[in-house]
């Protein structure tokens, strides 16, 4: 059982303010994702609540007790850092039997847990081997290994997987996943990958400067954005983001930039206009076929295996990035216009014949494509598309 | 091809400046050897000058490390300590003085790299114990020496050399320190241990290649510190490197195969530990500079 309240909880170092004023309740058994850019402090309040570094201000409350300055060992917590943090002149074994030795548990007892836990992480071949000669991914595991055997109420990590390699990465992830189904623990897990974030995560606490931006369970976070910082943040590749102005017209609201305008949903017809940023993401930008167009050039074609990426210039200070299902033609010559999915749609999305000439090619912008699958309008076209104050 | 060629004479290049080195480091090593081996006529035999004897003889050895009844009677000599003695006294005072230092200088460098109990500034200062020239304080030095009556005593030395080693027993322990991420230790306060036992049992056995360097790199200065040595002792501490001075005689000069015969006893017993150690040496020495 470990529920976690920070109370205002504020810590500096000299000048610099790393953690301002965070409120949050982590619940028992949770898995709770910290994400942000380096430097949001994320690091600097799990931090504090392993007891490393002292709030500045505020309060860290477990289990309805003030724990400020209880020292880490005190504290029934699990660590697991980035580095592994093995002790580099012990064993596996050794390392492993550290904590319930530091607990004075009897060689006999401990030895037993060692295997225990050692099965559950799959380093059992490992264990009369040196860290140095473990590979990352073997470390991390011993590093889980020597926490899990202290049974801890809460886990923290911190930035476990950032210094493996990508498939370790994913195959490490799905083992978190796994530990945390099995314990049922309260996990606190500090990534900047917003992809493990998104992954992990029952509920997502993005930070940035300090502060806590957004909360939420990880769909949440993707389809409800609730600033520039956070739909440039989650998604890979990153929501497009286009400076322009919301116009009003006769059907309700219009985006407007330099090079394009388009027509907003309905659900939209009630926003304030000026000057507002429009985000999409790449996966609802469509290629249509009717006007008004404008010139546009294909800077790169990214395949990337199931999806492939088109960055192209429009004008703006950024590429479009487009994932479009028909990615045939973006680097060839024309194709026939009749094999682009016609989509009738208040945008009327299309793309002329004479349009995938590359290298320039004229295209109409198609913001939110209310038909994401074929033939099926969307449950909510709405969530596919962030207005906002720009900036 | 012309890459792997490039290389190659890098190599040769490297290794050539290397050999002429080597050579120039070890003619002085070799000479003592060559002279501790050379009869007596061959001491100063300049024109040609006697690389090997090509009648090597124990003697020097045999009157400097055997004969020590009898010695101080040998017609070359003035006054002489037995370099048994002289020995022992060397291997206390260094070792004592080293360890002393080592473990100290290793404790208060991890309160430095863990809580900056010293500023840069007071670690810079600490330095100055060691860079002030020892001909500056010896002076005065002796003076309170004499009044606290530490002249000519093993404690007398064992703390002159414990102080004036202190500076890079920190300096460089600190650096190995340094190197051992923080995690580390953090990982194991989690677990539960205290702050002695990390130090002990975590973070001092890490860096226990640079401390055996660290050790051994003060050692050689103790070992072979003279000045203060010669000055802070009169004739009843007496190390080594004062005995080696004493082989000379008023009528007769430099007894140099007898001094050369000591000095094989004084080198190469650190050249004997260095090959021993030379695996923490390389490590010791290095650390820091490998990216692991």
């Amino acid at each position: 059982m470990a529920k976690i309240e920070l109370n205002t909880l504020k810590k500096s170092f000299g000048q610099v303010v790393a953690v301002k004023q965070l409120d949050l309740v982590i619940e028992d058994g949770e898995f709770l994702v910290l994400v942000g850019p380096s430097g949001c402090g994320k690091t600097t309040t799990l931090r504090m609540i392993a007891g490393f570094e002292d709030p500045t201000d505020g309060s860290i409350v477990m289990n309805g007790k003030i724990v400020n300055d209880l020292p880490p060992g005190e504290r029934n917590l699990g660590m697991v850092f980035q580095s592994h943090a093995l002790f580099p002149h012990k064993t596996v074994a050794e390392n492993i039997e550290f904590g319930p030795r530091m607990k004075k548990v009897p060689a006999e007892e401990r030895r037993k847990r060692v295997r225990e836990v050692a099965e559950m992480v799959r380093v059992t071949h490992l264990l009369g081997k040196l860290p140095a000669e473990c590979s990352g991914g073997e470390a991390q595991r011993v590093a889980l290994a020597r926490t899990l055997i202290t049974n801890p109420d809460t886990y923290l990590l911190d930035e476990p997987l950032s210094s493996l390699d990508a498939k370790l990465r994913r195959e490490l992830r799905a083992e978190a996943d796994r530990v945390h189904q099995e314990l049922k623990k309260t996990f606190v897990y500090v990534t900047h990958d917003q992809e493990e974030a998104m992954t992990l995560a029952d509920r997502i606490v993005v930070m940035n400067r300090g502060e806590i931006v957004q909360q939420g369970s990880p769909m949440e976070i993707y389809n409800n954005p609730n600033s520039y910082f956070i739909a440039d943040f989650f998604g890979s590749p990153s929501m497009n983001l286009i400076a322009g102005e919301i116009e009003a017209s006769d059907d309700g609201r219009r985006f407007v930039n330099s090079t394009f305008s388009a027509q907003l949903p309905a659900s939209y017809s009630a926003i304030q206009t000026g000057a507002a940023t429009l985000g999409i993401r790449p996966e609802h930008v469509r290629v249509g076929s009717n006007t008004p167009t404008f010139a546009t050039q294909v800077r790169l074609v990214e395949p990337m295996g199931k999806e492939t990426l088109i960055y192209i210039n429009y004008g703006g200070e950024r590429d479009l990035i487009l994932s479009p299902r028909q990615t045939q033609g973006w680097r060839m010559a024309p194709k026939s216009a009749s094999s682009c999915p016609q989509r009738k749609s208040c945008f009327s999305p299309q793309m002329g014949r004479e349009s995938l000439r590359y290298p320039t090619n004229r295209l109409n912008f198609a913001p939110p494509d209310p038909y994401p699958l074929d033939g099926a309008p969307a449950a909510s076209s709405s969530s596919q598309i962030r207005c906002g104050s720009a900036g | 091809m012309t890459k792997s060629r490039k290389h190659l004479a890098f190599n040769v290049f490297r290794y050539a400046v290397l050999t002429v080195w080597l050579a120039i480091v070890a003619f002085p090593l070799f000479w003592i050897v060559a002279t501790s081996f050379k009869p007596d006529h061959e001491w100063f035999a300049w024109r040609p000058p006697v690389y090997w004897s090509e009648t090597p003889t124990w003697d020097n050895y045999l009157n400097v490390w055997t004969t020590f009844a009898s010695y101080a009677d040998t017609q070359y000599v003035q006054s002489l300590q037995k370099p048994w003695i002289a020995l022992r006294n060397s291997l206390v005072i260094s070792l004592l003085a080293t360890s002393l230092a080592v473990v100290s200088g290793a404790i208060i460098a991890y309160g430095v790299s863990r809580y900056r109990i010293l500023s840069e500034g007071r670690m810079f200062q600490l330095l100055v114990l060691r860079m002030v020239p020892p001909i500056v304080i010896v002076a005065p030095l002796s003076l309170y020496y004499a009044a606290l009556n530490l002249l000519d005593t093993i404690t007398g030395l064992v703390l002159i050399y414990y102080i004036t080693s202190i500076p890079y027993a920190v300096w460089m322990s600190k650096s190995f320190i340094d190197e051992v991420p923080l995690e580390v230790e953090q990982a194991a306060e989690v677990l539960g241990a205290n702050r002695w036992r990390i130090i002990f049992e975590i973070v001092l056995p890490v860096v226990h290649s640079g401390l055996v360097a660290t050790f051994l790199f003060i050692l050689i200065l103790t070992w072979s510190e003279y000045l203060l040595a010669l000055i802070l002792s009169k004739s009843e501490v007496v190390t080594l490197p004062v005995e080696l001075s004493k082989y000379q005689g008023s009528s007769e000069g430099r007894v140099y195969g007898r001094q050369a015969a000591l000095a094989v006893g004084i080198t190469f017993p650190l050249i004997i530990i260095g090959l021993f150690i030379r695996k923490h040496l390389a490590r010791g020495f290095s650390f820091g500079m490998v990216k692991r």
